[in-house]
């Protein structure tokens, strides 16, 4: 199955895609900030209600105004760690890092401070009665109520693992020892075709019967397209060995090394 | 060209690329020397163009998907909404905020609107149906009214733990206020309704029972706030549930998504106030001022309230400029010399 795949278009007009993430991987980085959030809440706690009995009830506003900023935290600290840590980390709180997951806008930049806000305040519909998780579960980008109203995607990167590009790759040659008899028609088919042989010779690794349907149908249109007579000998060879060879004499006269 | 010649000759630009991404702390570039900023930018686009290529050229190629992940990576970096600044607090709150709510005053009569059926429907109700009092008010209210129980010491004593759990309730009815809007508005509607009509019931009870006085010395001082936020709450959410209803020419996915950065203005940034409401509710309420002093003390911050929110961050120059057009009785310049005046009620 394909991963949903978010595109989006760069200032030079060039696609890039972002691999959305998928429910399990961002439940698991919830499950890591849900208790990294409930640590820090308990030993803010712990120590405030410590504060407190030493300090004692005066009665007074200000004690008012340390008691309300307590209890606003125990109720919005949960979503208070997510929106701050979002808008600050560009996207990636502690869990979402763990997981390799991050949010981006649906048009792929960072979320600012409003973004992160709205799609963490809506966690109160995203968790009644599991809204959210419904929600996620039908959408194929994975979105919960608070992502469609920011206007943002989870999105994953582990697949950016590799910070070098890979070796491109080789084409293997299974069958021909060389290039054989020159090809009629070789003149009719050029890069194209070249890059479609390239491929599927690198390709070793497929089942024979597979690898030889395919170089069948792919021989098939090749002589159409090269204008095979009827009569001539290429026809007859195995189709692996006439894409081989036909590869190689392509290779010569394309001028690649 | 073959993808190993351009692979060979662009990866020393990608992995200049790779080094300039695993610089950005944070998610952000801050702190790079602007020469290298620079130079950023100018890989990033090179980047681009070579996925283009690769892209047409060698679509299978792992260094597509490659340049793809580099690309996702990079542009994060660069394409970003305003970081968050505490300066930005003083012109939210001296401008952003009222300007917000004068541009949803169709909603805040909505919201209005909402509660005030609450409110005479439960006012009504009582009046009109005297048996169903006892179950629509608690009996231990009007007890507590007819011996002024809710002003006696026992109460101020837990104060400041009152405050606290005012507000702290307070502020989370209001943000499911706005965030209830996603129902097509109407678990915001429920929530308006539902407060108006237990304010009209109330308020119908102690009327019959000869309390007025008291009670709305009780409601009064901090609900000339309190009841502000939660109409302008509900205006927040009701401007999310009309984005569903009638998203207009957009899609309605992104008439949602334009909504909600509106109505998160609004709720979050009235929600604070409930902090100074519910002092209110707290220490001023209960004390043993005069009626005639806690119902001013309503009356005062109410006033001061809205006059904040309907006269701050008004550009004078524009509505000085404004009232002069209109006195002038300007029209768009649109007129051709020698043609038929135009006026806009012609297109119509």
């Amino acid at each position: 199955m394909l991963p949903d795949v978010l595109k989006v278009r760069t200032s030079d007009n060039v696609q890039i895609g972002y691999v959305a993430a998928g429910i399990p991987s961002r439940f698991m980085a919830f499950l890591v900030d849900a208790l990294i959030n409930l640590a820090v809440l308990l030993v803010a706690g712990v120590a405030a209600s410590a504060l407190y009995s030493a300090m004692g009830s005066s009665g007074g506003v200000a004690e008012a105004v340390a008691l309300t900023v307590f209890s606003l935290m125990l109720v919005l600290g949960h979503f208070l760690y997510f929106a701050i840590l979002e808008a600050t980390s560009a996207g990636r709180t502690p869990g979402k890092r763990a997981l390799g997951l991050r949010v981006v806008r649906v048009d792929g930049s960072a979320p600012g401070l409003g973004e992160s806000l709205v799609r963490n305040i809506a966690r109160i519909v995203d968790y009644f009665l599991g809204i959210g998780l419904f929600v996620a579960f039908f959408h194929p980008q994975s979105r919960r109520v608070g992502d469609l109203l920011a206007g943002t995607v989870v999105i994953r990167e582990r697949t950016a693992a590799m910070h070098a590009p890979p070796p491109p790759m080789q084409p293997v040659l299974l069958r021909a020892p060389d290039a054989g008899p020159p090809i009629d028609g070789l003149d009719r088919v050029g890069e194209h075709e070249h890059g479609v042989l390239r491929a599927f010779l690198s390709r070793p690794g497929l089942p024979p019967e597979q690898r030889a349907r395919i170089a069948n149908d792919m021989a098939v249109k090749l002589f159409d397209r090269m204008d095979m007579a009827p009569t001539a000998p290429e026809r007859i060879w195995p189709p692996e060995l006439f894409i081989e060879r036909l590869y190689l004499q392509l290779t010569a006269r394309l001028g690649h090394a | 060209m073959r993808v190993e010649d351009f692979v060979a000759r662009r990866e020393q630009s990608w992995r200049e690329l790779e080094d300039g991404i695993r610089r950005a702390r944070r998610g952000r570039l801050r702190g790079m020397p602007a020469q290298d900023l620079e130079r950023f930018g100018m890989l990033y686009r090179r980047a681009a163009g070579d996925l283009a290529i690769a892209a047409r050229d060698f679509p299978d190629q792992p260094v597509s998907e490659y340049l793809n992940s580099l690309l996702t990576r990079a542009h994060p970096l660069l394409f970003r909404g305003p970081s968050p600044r505490l300066s930005r607090v003083v012109r939210f709150y001296a401008v952003e905020l009222p300007r917000a709510v004068r541009s949803a005053h169709v909603y805040l009569y909505a919201s209005l609107g909402l509660f005030a059926l609450g409110a005479v429907a439960g006012w009504l109700t009582v009046v009109l149906r005297p048996d169903l009092v006892s179950s629509l008010v608690p009996p231990q209210v009007l007890d507590g009214l007819s011996q002024g129980h809710l002003g006696n010491d026992q109460l101020k004593q837990f104060a400041p733990a009152l405050a606290a759990f005012i507000i702290q309730n307070n502020i989370m009815v209001s943000l499911i206020a706005l965030v209830a809007g996603v129902g097509f508005g109407l678990p915001t509607a429920a929530i308006l309704a539902t407060n108006g009509w237990t304010l009209g019931t109330l308020g119908a009870a102690v009327h019959q029972a000869g309390f007025d006085a008291g009670f709305w010395s009780l409601i009064v001082p901090h609900g000339a706030i309190e009841i502000s936020v939660i109409l302008i709450a509900g205006a927040a959410g009701l401007m999310i549930g009309d984005s569903l209803l009638r998203p207009g020419l957009l899609r309605r996915m992104d008439s949602l998504t334009r909504a909600a950065q509106r109505a998160l203005v609004l709720a979050v940034g009235a929600a604070p106030l409930l902090v100074i409401a519910g002092m209110i509710e707290s220490f001023v309420t209960p004390s043993d001022a005069a009626v005639g002093a806690k119902l001013a003390v309503g009356a005062v911050t109410g006033v001061l309230m809205w006059s904040w929110l309907l006269l701050a961050g008004r550009r004078g120059s524009d509505a000085a400029k404004a009232r002069a057009r209109k006195r002038a009785g300007a029209r768009p310049s649109l007129d051709i010399p020698g043609a038929p005046a135009w006026s806009p009620s012609d297109a119509a």
